[in-house]
């Protein structure tokens, strides 16, 4: 039991908090009514996947042993050891971060944009609840 | 609760559920032998006999070898060098070979023979590993991800540019209405 | 392009009001430099962490900070409409330029955006071509877009008023 626990469990928390942060966000998306707490649920939505990705770039040999460090290269600036690579150092994977920045910047582009249409929605409605705003368009087609 | 509310939380706790189901095979971060990090596996195991051990120490791929690497479809150019190397603790013999192009004319690591269990295995190393040892002697720049987002991964970088750049006109179409745009 | 006199007496008629605050307006007035210091800095990626757009951002962070300490209509004069524009295109036309550079000037031999083909590296070399295009060409290029274009989202986002504001149509009218 205990070692089903840990080996199941504990050594692979990053997936269970990623679930769990995905799921809140799902979750704030799908059932709130307030278009401003949907933004927010697709923000963490995508959070909870970055770290997700991210995570997975660890190539620390040995599981819990001696960890990875940064993806830059250590010793080669003129004033770090005089400029000589040093050896023997364990990076971690640099593909997830260059996939990642990209998926930050169009993760902002995106919040960027529905923020714009939740203020044509406001100007065009005077309410941001989304029963609301679905009444006001019933009542508008009944002639 | 709304009806919404309540058909909501049970479609999470189901999708909750289905992930922690898939999570369970996917192997602790942190793992060597995840193939994401380190190589791909390409082949099964070949018999391993003194005869190919011998030919692969002085420099040769045999002709088992040869076959199952073009069997799918991956180049083995001529001018190719065969080493001995591997990381720590998987001693194996490294395959370099020449990409071939015009300004890119050092031997790279490419594939890497293991001997496990008495079998040959084939691996073909990654992308990013070429990256953390290439990209001192190539590029110049310490930093990995900056030189992969720049220079190894540079459309990449143009489209986002691009996104970011549709996103600022689209806010402007959105919120200007009146006068002039 | 800034008719100063102009512009005040019409800023003065639609003025958005704007309580100004003793300490907040110091501390903007001394932290703004080094924020923009800062953020380029961390844009040239090559020597430790950072990059275009983390630089980018920070830029466009310290735009946010003039507007919350001074007024958005002080802020708008800042960075008019006809900036944006010119900004924002000039970072996406460096980044494609320099691509169209390599095929021209290693005379149709080498590919798009391979920077290793340009005639600098017979006087420096090839790795320190690539680095040195890198740092000045293609980072400087993403930040000046990237800021140009958040601190125009900011701007458009936190307008308030008609959309007949007289501010609003003499800048939209360049």
């Amino acid at each position: 039991m205990m070692e089903w626990l840990i080996a199941e469990v504990f050594a692979k928390y990053n997936y269970w908090v990623s679930i769990v942060l995905m799921l809140i966000g799902f979750y704030a998306m799908i059932a709130k009514d307030n278009l401003m707490k949907k933004i927010i649920g697709l923000n963490i939505f995508q959070t909870a996947i970055i770290l997700f990705f991210i995570s997975l770039g660890d190539v620390s040999i040995g599981g819990w042993g001696g960890g990875v460090t940064e993806p830059i290269v250590k010793g080669a600036l003129p004033w770090e050891t005089g400029g000589i690579v040093e050896e023997g150092v364990v990076y971690a994977n640099p593909l997830p971060h260059v996939l990642m920045l990209t998926a930050i910047v169009v993760g902002a582009a995106t919040t960027a944009v529905a923020l714009a249409l939740v203020i044509r929605l406001y100007e065009e409605y005077g309410t941001i609840e989304e029963s609301e705003i679905i009444e006001k368009e019933r009542e508008r087609e009944l002639p | 609760m709304k009806a919404l509310t309540a058909s909501a939380l049970m479609f999470v706790i189901l999708l909750g559920a289905l992930f922690i189901y898939v999570a369970e095979d996917i192997p602790a971060f942190g793992d060597p032998y995840s193939p994401a990090n380190r190589w791909v596996n390409l082949s099964i195991g070949i018999e391993a006999g003194s005869n190919v051990m011998e030919s692969l120490n002085h420099g040769v791929v045999p002709d088992i070898l040869v076959r199952e690497i073009k069997n799918r479809g991956l180049p083995l150019p001529e001018g190719y060098k065969v080493e001995r190397g591997g990381e720590e603790g998987w001693k194996g013999w490294d395959i370099l070979i020449p990409k071939g192009e015009m300004f890119y004319p050092n031997l790279e690591k490419y594939y890497f023979i293991m001997n496990e269990g008495n079998r040959l295995w084939i691996y073909r190393y990654s992308v990013p590993v070429r990256w953390e040892e290439r990209c001192e002697e190539e590029i110049g720049v310490p930093n990995m991800v900056t030189a992969g987002l720049a220079d190894y991964r540079g459309y990449d970088t143009l489209g986002e540019t691009t996104v970011i750049f549709t996103a600022g006109v689209s806010v402007i179409l959105l919120l200007r209405r009146r006068g002039k745009l | 392009m800034r008719v100063r006199g102009k512009g005040k007496e019409h800023g003065q008629e639609h003025k958005q009001k704007h309580k100004r605050d003793v300490i907040v307006t110091t501390v903007a007035r001394l932290m703004i430099p080094f924020i923009q210091m800062y953020a380029l800095y961390v844009m040239v990626g090559t020597e430790g962490a950072g990059g275009g757009f983390q630089g980018g951002v920070v830029f466009a962070a310290s735009f946010v900070l003039f507007v919350t300490a001074f007024g958005i209509t002080r802020g708008r004069r800042r960075l008019p409409e006809s900036w944006n524009a010119a900004l924002s295109s000039l970072g996406l036309y460096f980044y494609a330029g320099i691509g169209l550079l390599c095929i021209i000037l290693s005379l149709f031999s080498a590919q798009y955006l391979n920077y290793g083909a340009l005639p600098l590296w017979k006087i420096i070399g090839r790795p320190e071509t690539r680095g040195l295009m890198i740092t000045f060409v293609v980072e400087v290029g993403i930040a000046i877009t990237v800021m140009a274009v958040f601190a125009s989202i900011f701007f458009d986002l936190a307008w308030k008023g008609g959309e007949d504001n007289k501010d609003n149509r003499e800048e939209g009218g360049e």
